[in-house]
């Protein structure tokens, strides 16, 4: 190994020891954030914030140490700022995601819903337009954490290990989801956006009921990100064997995932 | 293309054929006119060989009461008029001599006996005759002026215009073609090229330049297209410029506000109740101050264009849905509704997300201002005009309208109704300046109008692709 990748590391270490020295008398259990952005002062602000709601944050400020740092399997989520000084931040969720399911949270550019778009079609779980409110912000990082934990989101009490329908299926336990008995490579919003969908196979979901019980929070008007999710994971589910569309749009409505009783 | 193109091919080709058939025609007139005085040369030439000599000998030889009755009974049939003179110049019968005889004479005297002597352009033969007493006398044969023009058409087309003649005219009619062709794309081809660089730019495609092989001739449209490169390269640099900028500005005034944030929860957590009240107000201020910046990044964002770089195809019908469904949620919050009158297809094309965005702020301005417990409606239909089908957007809400005078100046940014009634703590009076200049830049327009029975009406028109354009869903 290079000296610098050495140096690299040592820094980031004394990166995390400062953003951590705060919280370490606390819990066992505290979920790891990591934050990527070049902001330096907006680190130690989230950071304190984080920390005070219970998280413990580590930032770097660079898109390369950020790739290294989420790969290195220590965190639970990943903040991560679209422009950054050296890789943009899309390049950096393509290298992530290239590895690893990490939850990945974006932080894009206000009135930018291109980037928005692109984030949530890479793989990002969830995005956050830069400024936010710092309330909405720890939400989020919740509402992402809590459906990314296996068996912490079953959407209805008593429902089993593994859920089918033709030819996919779902294993809560590994959330692995299996096409015809291959893994299908989904994100944490996508699982659930899938199993939410198979579990109200053949009736209309509304964009609000998809909001509530995938992303875990209040639906708000004009936010289109769950359109977003849905066009992704038609995406990666393909046609049905029949070569028919499986979700289907119900305009002004919602979303169908179409089943055909025999 | 077409119309210069023609302009100039159809102008110098008439004018090269109406030239030469002026020269065909001229030369034909004037071997006409030769061709004329041959025929008078050769039908005359013995009448007059033969009545000059007759003539003197009669004189001779029977006096003059002879000779005047043989000039007598020649004039009764003859188009001309005959003049016998004698060495002292004067007529033999003691007729008149004409003034052009009388001109010529001193010509005609120094000739050969016996040659004749033709004056074509007077129409006189003249030739000296020597009689057989010895003496010299000058005879004269004067006709009717020379025709200008001849006398049948036909003789001179078939004639004197000939075979020849229409040869060389189909001749020039079809190298003028080729050559006025050439010329004309000579001249528009450049120009053409011009055209499509000047299109390219003026769709947003700034590193488009004129086609080579017109900055490479050597003439003022090859300076036009030179010219054209440069300003091209110059307002691509000011545009990169402005949305460099423009992406700055964004970055810079966005780190404070996002560190002010985390400083407003920051004091949140470790504050006293009894400040809970200032740091709400605190909150509620940066939000206003992040919408405002977020709408000022929009609006940069739209005048720059750049979405519009990559446009798709889309159904309006379903984003108008979309946008009214969305609408009618947020309005339930005030007691009021979003009502939306069925949706047909609708192909449009362009940057989704600008559009939608620009519906939104419209149908949003509408729920803020509708009075409480009433509905905004929203409709959606195709309608046929000059330039193909555009579809038009109604949004009519209930509440108070706004002065006519002041309708049009609602799309100019942060302009607030004057009278105080449309009061909107929300709005950072640039949403419908948004939507106006979104829709401008797709082809369409907003316009505003009170509604009869109050309220106002907010119309947005795009222009709609033929249907057997494949409509994408968003």
């Amino acid at each position: 190994m290079s000296r610098g990748l050495r140096s690299l590391k040592q820094d980031t270490d004394r990166a995390k020891s400062d953003s951590t020295a705060g919280v370490r008398a606390g819990g066992v259990s505290k979920q790891r954030v990591l934050v990527v952005d070049d902001d330096v002062e907006l680190c130690q602000l989230l950071s304190q914030y984080l920390a005070e709601e219970g998280f413990v944050v580590e930032s770097v400020h660079s898109g390369l140490k950020g790739v290294e740092r989420a790969l290195s399997g220590e965190h639970s989520i990943v903040v991560l700022d679209v422009m950054l000084p050296d890789l943009k931040g899309f390049e950096v969720l393509r290298r992530i995601r290239a590895h690893s399911r990490i939850p990945v949270m974006m932080l894009t550019a206000r009135g930018d819903d291109q980037d928005r778009i692109l984030g949530l079609e890479m793989g990002a779980d969830d995005y956050l337009p830069k400024p936010f409110n710092s309330r909405e912000l720890s939400a989020r990082i919740e509402a992402v954490l809590r459906r990314s934990q296996p068996d912490a989101t079953a959407i209805r009490p008593g429902v089993g290990e593994r859920v089918c329908l033709e030819d996919i299926e779902l294993d809560k336990g590994a959330r692995l989801a299996l096409r015809a008995g291959e893994p299908l490579d989904l994100t944490a919003v996508e699982f659930d956006l899938l199993e939410t969908f198979l579990r109200s196979a053949g009736s209309v979901l509304s964009r609000e009921e998809m909001v509530r019980a995938v992303l875990g929070r209040e639906f708000s008007p004009f936010d289109r990100s769950m359109d977003t999710h849905v066009s992704n994971l038609r995406k990666k589910l393909g046609m049905r064997p029949d070569g028919t569309e499986r979700i289907k749009g119900v305009r002004g409505i919602g979303y169908l995932y179409v089943f055909s009783q025999r | 293309m077409s119309s210069l193109f023609f302009k100039i091919f159809l102008w110098f080709w008439l004018g090269i054929v109406v030239l030469s058939a002026a020269l065909i025609t001229s030369a034909a007139l004037i071997r006409s006119r030769s061709a004329d005085d041959e025929r008078w040369r050769e039908k005359y030439q013995l009448p007059l060989d033969l009545r000059s000599q007759h003539e003197a000998d009669i004189l001779e030889r029977s006096g003059v009461p002879a000779t005047q009755k043989y000039i007598g009974s020649l004039e009764q049939h003859d188009p001309m008029q005959n003049y016998l003179l004698d060495e002292s110049e004067r007529e033999v019968l003691g007729r008149p001599v004409p003034e052009k005889v009388a001109k010529l004479l001193p010509q005609v005297r120094q000739s050969a006996p016996a040659t004749p002597v033709y004056f074509n352009h007077e129409r006189i033969m003249a030739e000296r005759v020597i009689a057989s007493s010895g003496r010299s006398y000058t005879f004269f044969m004067t006709f009717p002026p020379r025709p200008y023009l001849p006398h049948s058409l036909v003789q001179f087309l078939f004639e004197d215009v000939g075979t020849e003649g229409i040869v060389r005219l189909i001749v020039v009619v079809g190298t003028g073609a080729i050559f006025c062709l050439w010329l004309a794309r000579h001249i528009t081809g450049p120009i053409g090229k011009l055209r499509v660089a000047a299109r390219e730019i003026a769709s947003q495609h700034l590193d488009a330049r004129v086609d080579k092989s017109v900055t490479a001739r050597r003439d003022e449209l090859a300076e036009l297209g030179r010219d054209f490169d440069r300003m091209a390269e110059r307002i691509d640099a000011l545009v990169s410029a402005q949305r460099r900028l423009l992406a700055d500005v964004s970055h810079e005034l966005r780190s404070p506000l996002t560190r002010l944030n985390l400083a407003l929860g920051l004091a949140r957590q470790r504050a006293n109740p009894e400040v809970f009240e200032h740091l709400d107000r605190i909150e509620r201020e940066t939000d206003r101050l992040n919408k405002l910046i977020g709408q000022l990044l929009s609006l940069a964002r739209i005048e720059s264009g750049v979405d519009l770089q990559q446009k798709k195809v889309f159904d309006l019908g379903v984003l108008v849905q979309e946008v009214a469904s969305d609408g009618d949620y947020e309005a339930r919050g005030r007691n009021c509704s979003v009502k939306f009158d069925q949706s047909f297809e609708c192909s449009v094309e362009g940057a989704p997300e600008m559009v939608r965005g620009a519906v939104e702020n419209v149908v949003r301005n509408a729920v803020r201002h509708t009075a409480e417990g009433t509905s905004v409606d929203v409709a959606i239909e195709c309608r046929p005009n000059d330039h193909g089908s555009h579809a038009v957007i109604q949004v009519r809400d209930h509440g108070t309208g706004v002065p006519d005078s002041q309708l049009a100046e609602l799309f100019v940014p942060f302009y607030r109704v004057v009278d105080g009634i449309r009061k909107d703590p929300d709005g950072a009076g640039l949403g419908l300046a948004i939507a106006e200049r979104a829709f401008r830049l797709h082809g369409g327009s907003v316009t505003a109008a009170n509604a009869e029975g109050g309220g106002l009406v907010v119309t947005l028109e795009l222009p709609v692709l033929e249907s057997d354009d494949q409509a994408v869903r968003v």
